[in-house]
């Protein structure tokens, strides 16, 4: 009916427009990391810089060990990753196929940590990493995030809809516990390991108050980190728009992890709600 | 009762099969052993600690000194521990209560099947893949005087310097950075929701909100319930955003940062760990009367 | 059994000459790793570079680790990885630091004269202008590092704006009331950020309110009570609010840049016709902007009361830390790098105050030496006081307070002299 396909153009319409007016913010701080550092404010200032600043690109390489805060968040990062999947995965497995004593009291303890966030832990938790010698390290930003209560939740969640048959056969093959949990269980949740996967990711490449604890020195220090350092730093000759830059190049990597894999994030965002 | 030489399908009541059933549940706690290592070291060690830290006075550099429940008595009557505990509020409700209302119209208008719509649904998302430090640094810019919202809103207001407004900027950036986050959770929810409801509903006559409100709402209940627990946990959480725009200054100090200042450039690690005793109990305190809510609902 | 005991006697005698080669004494043989840590700020840090490239060519075997913390955390991590002896061997920290949290808590080591090359602490302390070291010397007198720089506190004045303004630069503006009268010929000349004061994280309220209570006579604490609220010290703030705003103001504080990545923009691109600066803040400008540098002029800070002038200083010292393994290596590189006070001048205008320092080559390639001079002679230190971090976060609240949102003078010191109370008594 016509009258149904206007309202829907107009709903169309007007999602774009309230889309355009969010992504707005963005195009503004891309064209003005392209200024030079006085066209910034000040009366009579366009969006647009007068002059296309190309070598603001590689500016925020030049004033800090920018790359290396990139290198240490991706390590970071990819460590923290895979090492969330194998320990969420193996404590889901567990907690879904097996019995045994104290199972559900240890899943509840489990479950009972993700009301409790970082921000009430991280004083004690500073000591204790301080105390291990692990300030300053690389093993004091990856071991205390090596798993999560969210990723045991939801590797179990999805463990538990793999059919207790296809266990069975395969110990009926001969197959130890562990073969079985690589070759039959692993391959059937491999949607929501990787949605997993990309959350913790792009959660770990978000972490700020934790790093800034642990790693003060610029060897370790990660992007969120090396970040507010850069903006609250006397670095000399930068200005706004090195600093906008360097912003807009710290978020390029999740961005388009983003667009690409789009749907799996949304995916494993629709399965912290236990939605999927 | 022959034991059979066949290994049957179902498990025997044979030893063999006993044996064979405990080390099975052996192997499956072993599974889960480097999981609840690690939280016990690095969670459940360091939860009872903070209860310990609370009674003393630690600065880090010098030995602990037991001063019983003066933190607690301290906090009680502290002014910036009120202020900062109200910020806290403020700053979860101005942003999530808007959040969460907005990404549920928009969820009920992106989810209209029509070609352009996954566009429009990504410009919504981006901001939920870019870090809070980054996402702060560009808004510092957004809210100078000169900036962007200023310009947009043809208003000349001091966001970032004036007591009166920092708090509410903070606010406008995260409803921006967070309504994505619950956008895609109501999407998901709206599309749990099985078609024939609608039609059902349409056939029967009820105009666009009289489906919304008493079709679509108490089905999407469920949903919104676990938005709203994400919502407070991430608003009591709030720390990049505060320590990047304003460094606490002008009335934006919350709670978190509140505890790494005083934990960590004051040098007062039990006064510290006594504000996270007290946040933990707020916190479970929520959760419990959340939860109790959901369940009467039910 | 034979085979036992010789096996035994072997362990023992190879574990005895382990234990030996072990303990070798730092600095004399085997290789000494020297860790150091200072603040950020680009000029001083390649004078450092070079000086450490320098002296790890001279010494063979000692390798200095260097690292530059970012100033907004610099307090903190110094202090937390202070405890349980680690953190770095030798500390560059500014006097406050010093005198407020290292010195109290036991963190340093009293200067080693032998290691600086001299006989006696009292020697050392001769090299030094009189008065200097106090930044780094304990209640109990004992001295606990050497200056790496001396700041003291005066005025910048573009001469390009004055002269747009019809104002004579050389005429000196003596008090704050002189000063108000130039800004408000600047503004009718189209130059209307006349003066501002720098707001940048807390540290920067705390010295440039430290200048002015220096002028009032002003104090912070008296004892374990705030004296914010002082006639004097609400003397100062009151100045403060008045050059920000009313009818003495000389310049927006809304408009002033806040960008940490360039503290003295505002100054160095033009668009602010006074301000408060230090050495190392003018050679910072000429690096970046040497257009406008050429038109600035450095004079003596105005006064709240021209017959009796003050000015502020405060320095930065190297010290080491009292945890360190190798405190002698340390002390020696100590005494290396303050055996190049010219370079530091020329590098970075960091004033050293070695006895005669004004005569020195690089001393006289200064521009505005005499000014300078002149500011060190009526210079004092910060008043500090215990938990001084936070004290300067009051301070920092109380300018907030006062000067952007509006609150009354005498009530943001009331507020903020309590909050130093509780601080100082909590």
């Amino acid at each position: 009916m016509r009258r149904k396909d206007w309202t829907r153009v107009v709903i169309l319409i007007v999602a774009l427009a309230g889309g355009l007016v969010v992504v707005s913010v963005l195009f503004y701080a891309v064209l003005a990391a392209f200024k030079s550092p006085g066209e910034s404010f000040g009366s009579g200032s366009s969006w647009f810089p007068e002059e296309w600043q190309w070598g603001n690109l590689i500016k925020p390489f030049e004033i800090a060990p920018f790359g290396t805060y990139f290198l240490n968040s991706t390590f970071v990062g990819i460590t923290v990753t895979i090492l969330n999947l194998i320990t969420c995965t193996a404590a889901g497995y567990s907690f879904s196929k097996f019995r045994y004593r104290g199972r559900q009291a240890a899943f509840v303890v489990v479950l009972a940590t993700l009301m409790v966030p970082l921000e009430v832990l991280y004083v004690p938790l500073y000591k204790l990493v301080f105390d291990l010698g692990w300030v300053n390290s690389f093993a004091g930003l990856i071991v205390p995030a090596a798993t999560s209560a969210f990723g045991i939740f939801l590797m179990k969640q999805s463990i538990d809809s793999v059919p207790d048959e296809l266990l069975e056969a395969a110990r009926l093959d001969g197959a130890g516990e562990l073969r079985t949990l690589v070759s039959i269980v692993v391959p059937g949740v491999v949607g929501p390991m990787s949605a997993l996967a990309l959350f913790i990711f792009m959660t770990n490449w978000d972490s700020h108050l934790w790093p800034l604890l642990v790693a003060s020195s610029d060897q370790y220090r990660t992007l969120p980190v090396g970040l507010a350092a850069m903006q609250a730093n006397n670095l000399g000759d930068t200005g706004v728009p090195i600093i906008l830059m360097a912003a807009l190049l710290a978020v390029l990597p999740t961005v388009l992890l983003f667009l690409t894999l789009q749907r799996r994030f949304v995916d494993g965002i629709a399965m912290t709600a236990g939605l999927k | 009762m022959s034991s059979p030489s066949v290994t049957t399908r179902s498990s025997g009541s044979s030893s063999r099969g006993a044996a064979s059933r405990a080390r099975r549940s052996l192997t499956g706690f072993l599974f889960a052993v480097p999981a609840l290592a690690l939280f016990l070291v690095f969670a459940i060690y360091p939860g009872v600690q903070v209860f310990g830290l609370s009674l003393f006075d630690y600065s880090l550099t010098s030995p602990p000194v037991f001063v019983g429940f003066d933190n607690f008595v301290f906090l009680s009557t502290d002014p910036r521990f009120g202020e900062a505990l109200a910020q806290t509020a403020f700053y979860a409700v101005g942003t999530y209560v808007p959040a969460l209302a907005l990404a549920l119209v928009l969820a009920q208008a992106l989810s209209t099947r029509i070609r352009g719509m996954g566009l429009a649904r990504l410009f919504y998302f981006l901001p939920l893949a870019m870090s809070w430090v980054a996402v702060s640094i560009i808004w510092r810019v957004v809210l100078h005087p000169d900036g962007l919202l200023n310009q947009v809103l043809g208003l000349d207001v001091n966001w970032l310097t004036s007591s009166d407004s920092a708090k509410w900027a903070l606010v406008i950036m995260s409803i921006w950075k967070e309504t994505g986050f619950f956008l895609i959770l109501f999407l998901a929810g709206l599309a749990s929701i099985p078609p024939d409801v609608y039609e059902a509903a349409r056939i029967d006559g009820a105009g666009a909100w009289r489906r919304f409100w008493y079709m679509t709402f108490p089905l999407l209940r469920p949903v919104t319930a676990v938005c709203a627990i994400m919502a407070i946990l991430r608003g009591m959480q709030s720390f990049s955003p505060q320590a990047v725009l304003t460094d606490g200054a002008f009335g934006t100090e919350v709670v978190n940062l509140f505890v790494y200042k005083t934990a960590f450039e004051s040098a007062r690690m039990g006064r510290a760990s006594a504000v996270a005793v007290l946040m933990f109990v707020l916190l479970l305190g929520l959760a419990l009367v959340q939860l109790r809510a959901l369940r009467r609902k039910d | 059994m034979t085979t036992q005991r010789t096996l035994a006697a072997l362990a023992t005698a190879s574990l005895a000459v382990a234990a030996l080669a072990g303990c070798s004494p730092s600095g004399n043989d085997g290789d000494v790793t020297i860790s150091f840590w200072t603040h950020t700020h680009p000029p001083m840090i390649e004078v450092y570079e070079t000086l450490i490239d320098e002296y790890e060519k001279a010494n063979p075997g000692v390798t200095v680790d260097y690292q530059t913390i970012p100033n907004n955390e610099f307090n903190t991590k110094m202090l937390t990885s202070l405890s349980n002896g680690s953190g770095p061997d030798i500390i560059n920290m500014d006097d406050s630091a010093l005198r407020g949290d290292y010195i109290p808590k036991g963190l340093l080591a009293p200067v080693d004269p032998a290691a600086l090359g001299e006989s006696s602490v009292d020697d050392v302390q001769a090299r030094y202008v009189e008065g200097t070291l106090e930044g780094a010397t304990g209640d109990d007198g004992q001295l606990y590092g050497l200056p790496s720089e001396f700041n003291g506190t005066a005025l910048a004045i573009n001469v390009a704006h004055f002269a747009d303004a019809g104002l004579d630069p050389e005429v000196p503006l003596e008090t704050w009331d002189d000063l108000v009268a130039a800004g408000q010929k600047l503004a009718a000349a189209g130059h209307t950020q006349a003066f501002s004061f720098l707001y940048l994280h807390s540290g920067w309220y705390s010295q440039q309110y430290q200048t002015l209570l220096h002028q009032t006579g002003g104090s912070i604490a008296d004892g374990d009570t705030g004296t914010l609220d002082s006639p004097e010290s609400v003397e100062a703030l009151q100045w403060w609010a008045d050059l920000s705003g009313g009818d003495k103001s000389v310049g927006d504080p809304n408009k002033t840049s806040r960008e940490a990545t360039v503290p003295f923009q505002d100054l160095a691109t033009g668009f602010q016709s006074m301000g408060i600066v230090y050495p190392w803040a003018m050679d910072q400008i000429a690096e970046t902007n040497p257009e406008t540098y050429a038109n600035l002029k450095v004079v003596p800070l105005p006064q709240v009361d021209a017959s009796n002038p003050s000015s502020r200083v405060y320095a930065y010292y190297w010290a080491v830390n009292k945890a360190s393994k190798q405190q002698e290596a340390s002390w020696k590189f100590v005494q290396f790098l303050s055996e190049h006070s010219e370079d530091f001048l020329t590098g970075t205008d960091f004033v050293q105050p070695l006895v005669g320092w004004e005569q020195s080559a690089a001393a006289q390639d200064i521009p505005f030496i005499e000014t300078w001079g002149a500011a060190y002679a009526t210079g004092k230190f910060d008043q500090v006081t215990p938990h001084y971090a936070e004290v300067q976060d009051a301070i920092a609240e109380m300018v907030n307070d006062a000067v952007f949102d509006g609150v009354a003078v005498e009530e943001s010191a009331k507020n903020a002299s309590d909050t130093v109370t509780r601080i100082l008594q909590g």
